[in-house]
């Protein structure tokens, strides 16, 4: 076959196209990084750049706001939604909507307090109770989605309704259950924080494996005949990770320090952007919601994948409904109501995931729940009433939500979809 | 590539035989009665016009759709297959004509769909390997296998999805207008490539309306017409027979027209003459 010439210098497998410039070394992740943002591929952009904007907006109206004190608390009101909306990303994943995470985080927060609290189970059974019941939702949902084809936005519209009726049925007339301050969920939801050194030592080891993982994945490819990412690169980039994070550490720790509930939420964002990115589950949950029929073609189970996204997400905001309980020492009626489903969504949008499927990560909830609740923590110390901060946070979701549809819109006229 | 014709194999143990397979769509039949047969190292070319009922046979091969009636014989086995898994598992890879990729992840995860290596710890260097290869063994002109499928043009696409076919090691591959968006070296390219597979032993099914190259690598042409088969010619059929097949009369749109370029081509000639 004569179209098989060999070059004298053959170059590495993923190098041979004359036409593609390869951008290498510093400068080139720079320009890199510049192209896919005048594309459309803004990744996490927007939310530095809101986050900037609203830190320097509240900051100068009052001092308190970007205080040590302030931001611990700030963290840990951010664990409970965020948890919340961690499970809103998987759900966008696949293209669908929970609409009624706030009322199942609700009412699992209602099964533990009448469970742990007012029949004296164990509180872990009481727990497992209520993320059981939880995943059951997610179950119901997916069979109605797969076998009756029913659009999610609807089930889960009327899941809202119903399930906070089941919260308000077994909270009873007493309508709200104090659980006890001494107990251990309680102390994780509002005072139990890392001590100082364990703080810098998660973020040392987190940038190391950062430069580990970095540097065997560029190990593998040069014995592989592939070109590998650059060592500066990786060393920048474990550098300024494990720099910039240590210096937040030790901000933090002028306060009480980083609350372990903040801790288990980045656990599972971490756990879950790897089993999204790493996994044959992640790669078909991505596959399900960028193209649904060549996912089926491919021998996906894509039933199978939209159970699993909607069990997650109810178990996910089951967790949430727990951890807000411990949070706010009680399971009352409000529990779950008013703006938690919307900033549960608004958050995972706002971090970069898409709402129309097939794009996201799981670092979206952690970046989006910290915008949202420094509008809510910003809003609540300049004093306005809660009228104001509704309207704000809509407005901030549009935003978020144009910035998604723009995105695309560029995304496609630029072939990268 | 050049003396495949003088030293073919001999047609071997069917591969796949289809009887009386019917697939209707509530009042529609789609297919009616289709009789098929592909053996080992066979080139079936399946032409036919608009709406013969050659993608839908395809997609019930494919184990997309599900045959109404009818029986399905895969190496000697009866088979049914209830979905995508089952006609992959078997060895029946397909290239549809409209790809089915996604188009949001790169080229390595498209062709990986489904048959990810370590399902649990991604290995991304070895799929990518794996990638390259096949796509050069297709003299593929793909820029980076790490862009999305949307940043690739129609020709880069089908190539792609052919490689895809190709992973598994199939034994029949079935290919729906695996050219119509080519260029004229990558139709080649498939073309060679066809004779490959045919040569490795593999049966092929091949859906064209391009006659010329049906002609240039089947083995047998089946013909269906509105769900029916209508007929099997061999590559050395005239053209008008093929199309009088496909279209189901003597006197039709294509044979009046070749009829009116001729007259009028003898007229200018004529005219020259004079």
């Amino acid at each position: 076959m004569s179209s098989d010439k060999v070059n004298p210098v053959a170059p590495a497998l993923d190098r041979a196209d004359v036409r593609v410039r390869h951008d290498a070394g510093l400068g080139g992740a720079v320009r890199g990084f510049i192209d896919r943002v005048r594309s459309g591929d803004l990744g996490s952009l927007p939310v530095v750049v809101g986050l900037a904007i609203i830190w320097t907006v509240f900051q100068s109206l009052n001092p308190v706001f970007l205080s040590s004190s302030n931001l611990v608390n700030l963290l840990f009101d951010s664990s409970t939604v965020g948890v919340i909306s961690l499970g809103i990303v998987c759900i966008l994943m696949v293209g669908e909507i929970d609409l009624s995470v706030g009322s199942v985080s609700g009412f699992a927060s209602a099964i533990v307090g009448v469970l742990w609290v007012n029949a004296g189970v164990p509180v872990v059974i009481a727990i497992l109770a209520a993320l059981a019941v939880g995943a059951v939702f997610g179950v119901v949902y997916a069979a109605l989605f797969n076998r009756l084809g029913m659009p999610s936005f609807v089930s889960t519209l009327a899941g809202l309704l119903a399930v906070l009726g089941m919260q308000l049925y077994i909270l009873g007339s007493t309508g709200s259950i104090n659980l006890p301050y001494d107990s251990a969920l309680v102390v994780l939801g509002q005072t139990l924080v890392m001590p100082a050194f364990v703080s810098y030592a998660l973020v040392l080891a987190a940038g190391v494996a950062i430069f580990a993982t970095g540097y065997s994945t560029a190990a593998r490819r040069r014995a592989a005949g592939l070109t590998p990412p650059s060592l500066a690169g990786i060393v920048a980039r474990a550098l300024a990770f494990t720099v910039a994070l240590e210096l937040v550490a030790f901000y933090l720790n002028q306060d009480r320090g980083i609350p372990w509930m903040f801790g288990l939420f980045v656990g599972l964002v971490v756990a879950m952007d790897y089993a999204l990115k790493r996994t044959k589950w992640g790669r078909s949950m991505t596959a399900v919601g960028g193209n649904r029929e060549a996912a089926r073609r491919s021998g996906i189970n894509v039933r199978g994948i939209y159970m699993s996204a909607f069990v997650l997400c109810s178990t996910l905001a089951a967790l949430g409904g727990v951890l807000s309980a411990a949070r706010l020492a009680s399971a009352s009626q409000q529990a779950g109501t008013g703006d938690v489903n919307l900033n549960a969504i608004a958050a995972a949008v706002i971090g970069g995931t898409s709402l129309f499927g097939g794009r996201g990560s799981a670092y979206s909830a952690l970046l989006g729940i910290i915008v949202i609740q420094s509008i809510a923590s910003g809003l609540t110390l300049l004093d306005l009433s809660s009228s104001l901060r509704y309207m704000i946070t809509g407005a901030v979701l549009a935003i978020a939500v144009i910035v998604d549809s723009l995105a695309r819109r560029s995304r496609v006229s630029h072939g990268r979809a | 590539m050049s003396n495949t014709s003088q030293d073919m194999p001999p047609a071997g143990e069917p591969v796949l035989s289809l009887r009386g397979i019917c697939k209707q769509f509530g009042a529609v039949s789609a297919l009616t009665d289709i009789d098929l047969d592909v053996h080992a190292g066979e080139v079936v070319a399946l032409v036919g016009d608009n709406g013969a009922g050659k993608s839908t046979l395809v997609k019930v091969l494919a184990g997309v759709h599900q045959a109404t009636t009818g029986t399905m014989t895969f190496r000697g086995q009866p088979v049914t297959l209830a979905g995508p898994n089952d006609a992959l598992a078997l060895g029946i890879a397909t290239v549809f004509q409209d790809l089915a990729l996604c188009e949001n992840l790169d080229v390595v995860a498209n062709i990986f769909l489904g048959k990810e290596m370590q399902p649990y710890a991604l290995d991304e260097v070895s799929m990518e390997i794996r990638a390259w290869t096949l796509l050069n063994e297709l003299s593929a002109r793909i820029p980076s296998v790490r862009v999305p499928i949307a940043s690739l043009s129609g020709g880069q696409r089908q190539t792609v999805a052919i490689a895809r076919s190709l992973l598994l090691e199939p034994k029949l591959i079935m290919l729906d207008e695996p050219t119509a968006a080519l260029g004229v070296a990558q139709t080649a390219e498939v073309l060679n490539l066809i004779e490959r597979v045919r040569d490795r032993g593999l049966g092929v099914i091949m859906i064209s309306h391009n006659m010329e190259d049906v002609r240039a690598v089947a083995d047998r042409i089946v013909v269906l017409r509105l769900g029916r088969n209508n007929g099997i010619f061999y590559p050395d059929t005239s053209n008008q027979e093929l199309v009088s097949a496909i279209t189901g009369a003597a006197d039709n749109a294509v044979s009046r027209r070749s009829g009116r370029r001729q007259a009028a081509q003898h007229n200018v000639t004529g005219e020259a003459r004079a």
